[in-house]
């Protein structure tokens, strides 16, 4: 037999030999987060645990961070080859909308998470009326206090009003000591817009009414001066408060050392707090935002993340997207009655917003840090979710960091806050 | 034969132009025609519309577009300005200290030099957003045993951006200490030994033979180092984010949050312009000013 006959044998009987499932045809998508390497490794392997029930689908992850998540999703979503599925911030959802670069669920997945999620979220991954992700976590503001610092303050009580909270926090700073009372965040729009808004709501205002700014109210009048008499008594230090574009930074680093005596944080800093504090995040307690002169009960601002799926993608693709994702979900994927997206969630102590999924990790959600974010819940606003509500957030950030390092006062903050947001939001409206 | 000539030397020109044509100038006049258009990034660019100077009146306007736009254009002014003029003296002593055989350490001067530069930037932002840090950073310790308290570093508008410029120089000095050195090897050693002869000290030698010989070679580093200097971005975005209160936004930065992450393409595309005409003006007006020192 010739050298050729023989090689045309070998690879026919190496063809013969090939597992018939390879012959299938397979699909790629990709997950495209801004989670941590411990996080990703968790979906890495619930996306394996997925395959094996379908090999045909595989399932990539990329990480990048929070500050460049919006940015490559524009900039990748836009083509077929981009992620596959993102997980977003639902402020961003509207515009991404508009743009086409979310596909709307299929009406199995609709119908479904209209059932299983509460009515509040369901409308936040919502655009005008279609549903366009799976929701996942819910996050919300309260405030987050040292105890060994109170104790040494002579603190007995987490503070219930603005006049308690200044008091805690005068007491709290000790300028030889390189310790100031209450932390405010500065250089990342989320971290300086959320607190300054919870206790906006913790004073019976809001940012937007009826897709209108109401920051020139009598309610937000207080909230501008309550920053601005905590930057000048030097109970906040806007120098100990920057954050970088991991969100961590001398905020998250002087908090855990015991530099910072309260800060208004999300739940979902429960893992950066364990990691950076060891033992003594056992020192941390959360307690609700406390209420201002023109408040009725304690408020807070909730916002939530969900999964979308690239509506540029290959029909092949969204539809194994839409499948995984809706597996991810499901009671079933994860431990005891959780699905395998609510188990990675509380791996980092955020809520999971599935109905489920709460009743799942009753016990765990009931921990002493988290139960402080699930008791707020209920009284939260959700952030205003309006088209321009990123450039609005970037703009009000900028104003209230100029006030916190003294470039303006509380009442030049305050008119040029309403000013911008007026002028975005009817720009973007258009 | 003439028209033989022309025609052979357009044929081997084609390529090149043609390249240039389609990767370069077309890129810019795509661009321009943007700027003047009402235009989201996420659309084809047959939906954009013709909105006149509308871009460029928002972006010099008093609402937070224009502000953050004016703030980010200056911000990006300061940073080139303190970039070259920490930079070029820089390398023309580190050249002059490795250049001169007889200065003890002058080989690992220049590999340190060098070195720094082939450090990628992600190396750099992440040792440096450390060595910055307010309450463990090396540099404050290194401070206070001096007796000099704390220093905010990037923490306060004040001094975030200087910090920015010192971790540019820092990286880019090395390159242009090449230059510098490239420079001094032009400049024939008869001309010093002449100079010694009629007396002349070896400050008077750099005053008058050194620098105004290194004066095409400075020139050359200057609209590199700018050019460079305009461009920066990843120090930003790895470390500050462009805070904080805007204070390290610079434009290409600011030109990709506007452009990119919020869509709005014909305003991204009216700042680029912006940024461009500006560096066009600067090189040609430092081109200029060399050009008439010549003649004097």
């Amino acid at each position: 037999m010739s050298v050729a006959w023989t090689s045309k044998l070998a690879l026919a009987a190496s063809l013969a030999l090939l597992p018939v499932t390879s012959w299938a045809q397979s699909v790629n998508i990709s997950y495209l987060t801004h989670w941590s390497p411990e996080t990703v490794a968790l979906l890495e392997a619930a996306a394996k645990d997925y395959a094996k029930t379908n090999p045909d689908v595989s399932v990539t992850v990329r990480a990048v961070p929070f500050g460049d998540l919006l940015t490559t999703l524009r900039s990748q979503g836009g083509g077929s080859d981009g992620p596959t599925i993102g997980g977003i911030y639902d402020l961003w959802l509207p515009e991404l909308a508009r743009d086409k670069l979310v596909a709307p669920a299929p009406d199995a997945v609709a119908g479904e998470v209209k059932d299983a999620w509460p009515a509040g979220v369901v409308s936040a991954a919502s655009v005008g009326g279609k549903l366009y992700g799976i929701p996942n976590e819910i996050d919300v503001y309260a405030l987050n206090y040292n105890k060994a610092l109170f104790k040494q303050a002579g603190i007995t009580a987490a503070p219930k009003t603005w006049d308690e909270f200044k008091d805690a926090a005068k007491k709290l700073t000790n300028k030889d000591a390189g310790q100031q009372g209450f932390g405010m965040i500065n250089s990342w729009a989320a971290g300086v817009v959320h607190p300054f808004a919870s206790l906006l709501v913790s004073n019976g205002g809001d940012l937007v009414k009826d897709g209108k700014p109401v920051l020139d109210s009598s309610q937000a009048t207080e909230a501008f001066q309550l920053y601005e008499d905590l930057i000048k008594s030097g109970a906040s230090v806007p120098a100990m408060a920057t954050a970088d574009a991991n969100t961590t930074g001398p905020f998250l680093d002087n908090f855990v050392s015991g530099k910072t005596g309260m800060i208004i944080m999300a739940n979902w800093w429960e893992s950066a707090l364990k990691s950076g504090m060891g033992d003594k995040f056992a020192d941390i307690a959360t307690a609700p935002i406390p209420v201002g002169p023109s408040g009725d009960k304690p408020h807070s601002i909730s916002y939530s993340w969900m999964t979308v799926v690239n509506a540029n993608a290959g029909a092949a693709e969204q539809k194994a997207a839409w499948d995984f994702l809706a597996w991810l979900n499901n009671p079933k994927s994860g431990k005891n009655g959780a699905s395998a997206m609510s188990d990675i969630l509380m791996s980092m102590g955020i809520l999971p917003s599935r109905l489920s999924d709460i009743e799942a990790h009753k016990d765990k959600l009931g921990s002493e840090f988290l139960s402080g974010y699930v008791s707020v819940l209920a009284d939260a606003k959700p952030f205003p979710v309006v088209p321009g509500g990123q450039e609005f957030s970037e703009s009000l950030q900028q104003t209230l960091e100029a006030l916190q390092y003294g470039q303006v006062s509380a009442k030049d903050a305050q008119a040029t806050a309403q000013a911008d947001a007026t002028s975005i939001l009817e720009r973007a409206a258009k | 034969m003439i028209n033989r000539y022309r025609a052979s030397a357009g044929i081997m020109l084609a390529p090149a132009v043609t390249l240039i044509g389609v990767f370069v100038l077309l890129p810019m006049l795509l661009t321009v025609w943007l700027s003047v258009q009402d235009w989201s990034t996420q659309t084809p660019f047959s939906s954009a519309s013709f909105i006149g100077l509308d871009n460029f009146r928002e972006i010099f306007g008093p609402t937070s577009v224009g502000r953050d736009f004016k703030g980010a254009l200056a911000n990006t002014a300061i940073y080139t300005a303190l970039s070259v003029i920490l930079i070029l003296p820089l390398s023309v002593v580190f050249g002059l200290m490795v250049y001169q055989r007889d200065v003890a350490g002058g080989t690992a001067l220049r590999t340190v030099l060098f070195a720094t530069y082939m450090v990628p930037m992600i190396a750099v932002a992440l040792v440096w957003s450390k060595l910055y840090s307010p309450s463990e950073g090396p540099l404050n310790q290194m401070l206070g045993l001096i007796g000099i308290g704390p220093q905010p570093w990037l923490s306060s508008p004040r001094s975030a951006l200087l910090s920015i410029v010192f971790l540019n120089v820092w990286q880019q000095v090395g390159y242009f200490t090449v230059l510098a050195i490239a420079g001094l090897t032009q400049i024939p050693g008869s001309l010093y030994e002449a100079a010694k002869l009629d007396g002349a000290n070896r400050r008077e030698q750099f005053r008058f033979i050194t620098l105004p010989l290194l004066r095409r070679t400075l020139l050359f580093s200057a609209v590199i180092a700018i050019i460079n200097a305009v461009q920066v971005f990843e120090p930003v975005a790895l470390i500050t984010q462009g805070g904080p209160v805007g204070s390290t936004n610079v434009l290409t930065y600011h030109i990709r949050r506007v452009g990119i992450e919020r869509a709005q393409g014909g305003l991204g595309s009216a700042m680029a312009v912006m940024l461009m005409l500006s560096l066009i003006v600067v090189v040609c007006a430092l081109f200029a000013l060399v050009n008439r020192k010549d003649d004097e």
